[in-house]
């Protein structure tokens, strides 16, 4: 085993012992997974069968759209935890000192954070079609490639969010902008094109639509990596924008911090 | 060879009022932590920071460690700058912090150190013996299996110690490491201490505990308001009630035993 993956296997390691031993949280979680899809569901339900945004049904539109988004916004959420955690810890400035340079650290917790979610994402779509029968029509190749693509988007906000911690002491603000100022942009809940102009502009401009739109149509209408082609383009040209911006941006803060003197400020 | 040496260091804390501060007192200002700071420390060598709050003995075993980096001036340790080449001084140093709780409160002492050893690079063929080398050194072998969320102070001081150990550094840098250790632990801390500056590891401490000082210390660097005021080696031929006096009057500090000598004419 490389130095590097026996480093991501000891945090990974440390985080599942962590959230297992909050046993609470842990089973709370699951609950409010089904909880939410329960909502959904009726929602759904209420809503009618003739509603079918982009030529699907309701609910497995919003298994999806809700899933993926979700998985964006909990990822940088726990990505953000450890990172505001360790500053009220003090395991920051310990963490800082190791032989281990502080941007492989971040990018491997970041990593473990969204390991996590992304069970949490296969949970709620399993239990989606198995318990409340979304119809699915899947192409593996092509749901793998819109994943891996939303990784690296996924991995680039939630090393901006750390950035903005480390900076500002303001992550939060970050998650506030995904989870309640940009949600209606990402097309989870009902299509982008049922937006007014300038928005439905300003949706096509974060990642977040192509993410979801890919993934549905991947899963949902089993389009080939052919058919998402130009979806694909659009979530590697923010990947290959974001990721060095984030990692530019957190190099710079880290560098800063220590010059200030406020890398466990929060 | 000289494993740390501190060169016209200069360090100022700058405080800038929060955004949007309208409301607040909050002002702007600044705080010079280090003056012009020029030292060396050779291996194998203790040497003590001894100085009141305030005088610049934590931001020194910061700037140390990379965890700060200066303004003027340069740190190096074991012959690598610490702005330019950290990743160098990282690999180099343990440090025992005086935050007691930087760990992870739902994993075990054992599990702590793994985690931070396996980030330290400690090759996996000698992990586990490393870490039961330091739990038997800060007497923490019953424990190694408990959560640290239940650990008392003085036992988080130990295992931070063991942590600082664990990677075997050729720099170690301790902050207070006894507050809150009771008589017996500190006794076999500074015992393990001189042991390991034998074998050639060099040590900076920072206390403002007189007696640690001169317990364990080959030299003293007394500090006052970010400055080095003096340098003293133990066993030049000072004694220690000079050194003490010296100390008590050039800091203005209060001498810990001089409520003891008032009372030792009267009764309890």
């Amino acid at each position: 085993m490389t130095s590097v993956v026996r480093k991501l296997y000891a945090i990974l390691r440390r985080d599942l012992l962590t959230a297992i031993r909050h046993r609470s949280g842990f089973a709370l979680t699951f609950i409010g997974l089904l909880a939410q899809l329960t909502a959904f569901y009726c929602l759904s339900h209420a809503i009618g069968p003739s509603f079918r945004p982009n030529g699907v049904e309701y609910f497995p539109f919003l298994l999806v759209g809700t899933g993926l988004y979700t998985f964006f916004v909990m990822s940088t959420q726990a990505f953000l935890s450890t990172v505001q955690e360790a500053q009220q810890t003090g395991t920051m400035e310990v963490l800082m000192t190791t032989s281990t340079p502080p941007g492989e650290l971040v990018i491997l917790s970041s990593i473990s954070a969204f390991a996590g979610n992304l069970v949490n994402l296969t949970v709620y779509l399993v239990a989606g079609v198995a318990v409340f029968r979304a119809a699915v029509h899947v192409n593996v190749v092509a749901c793998l490639a819109v994943m891996f693509l939303s990784l690296a988007i996924a991995l680039a906000l939630g090393i901006a969010a750390a950035t903005v911690q480390i900076a500002f002491q303001k992550g939060s603000a970050l998650l506030w902008l995904m989870s309640s100022g940009l949600w209606f942009l990402s097309g989870a809940m009902f299509p982008v094109e049922s937006l007014p102009g300038p928005l439905e502009v300003l949706a096509h401009l974060t990642p977040f639509n192509y993410a979801v739109q890919g993934m549905r149509s991947a899963l949902l209408q089993g389009q080939s990596v052919f058919d998402l082609s130009s979806t694909l383009a659009a979530l590697a040209g923010f990947s290959l924008l974001l990721l060095p911006l984030a990692l530019g941006g957190l190099s710079f803060s880290m560098k800063r911090a220590r010059q200030n003197g406020t890398l466990s400020f929060y | 060879m000289d494993q740390v040496v501190f060169e016209s260091v200069h360090k100022v804390f700058r405080h800038r009022p929060a955004l949007f501060n309208w409301l607040g007192w909050e002002r702007r200002g600044e705080s010079v932590a280090l003056r012009d700071v020029s030292f060396s420390v050779s291996e194998g060598e203790v040497l003590v920071l001894l100085g009141p709050n305030g005088s610049g003995k934590t931001t020194m075993l910061k700037l140390t460690s990379t965890m700060l980096l200066p303004d003027e001036g340069s740190v190096r340790v074991a012959g690598f700058d610490t702005a330019r080449d950290g990743g160098s001084v990282r690999r180099s140093i343990g440090i025992a912090v005086a935050t007691e709780r930087s760990f992870f409160p739902r994993l075990s002492a054992r599990e702590n150190l793994d985690f931070f050893a396996t980030l330290d690079e400690v090759p996996p063929s000698e992990r586990n013996r490393r870490i039961d080398e330091v739990l038997a050194g800060t007497a923490l072998e019953e424990q190694a299996d408990t959560l640290v969320m239940k650990f008392s102070s003085g036992m988080y001081q130990r295992l931070g110690i063991a942590r600082a150990l664990v990677k075997h550094p050729t720099v170690l840098l301790l902050d207070e490491p006894t507050r809150s250790l009771d008589a017996g632990s500190t006794a076999h801390f500074w015992t393990m201490l001189r042991s390991l500056a034998r074998q050639r590891t060099t040590i900076l401490l920072a206390t403002h505990n007189f007696a640690e000082a001169v317990s364990i210390g080959d030299r003293l660097l007394l500090l006052q308001k970010g400055e080095i005021l003096a340098q003293r080696s133990i066993g030049s031929g000072e004694s220690f009630e000079e050194l003490r006096s010296f100390y008590f009057r050039s800091t203005g500090e209060v001498d810990e035993a001089a409520p003891l000598s008032m009372r030792s004419g009267g009764t309890l």
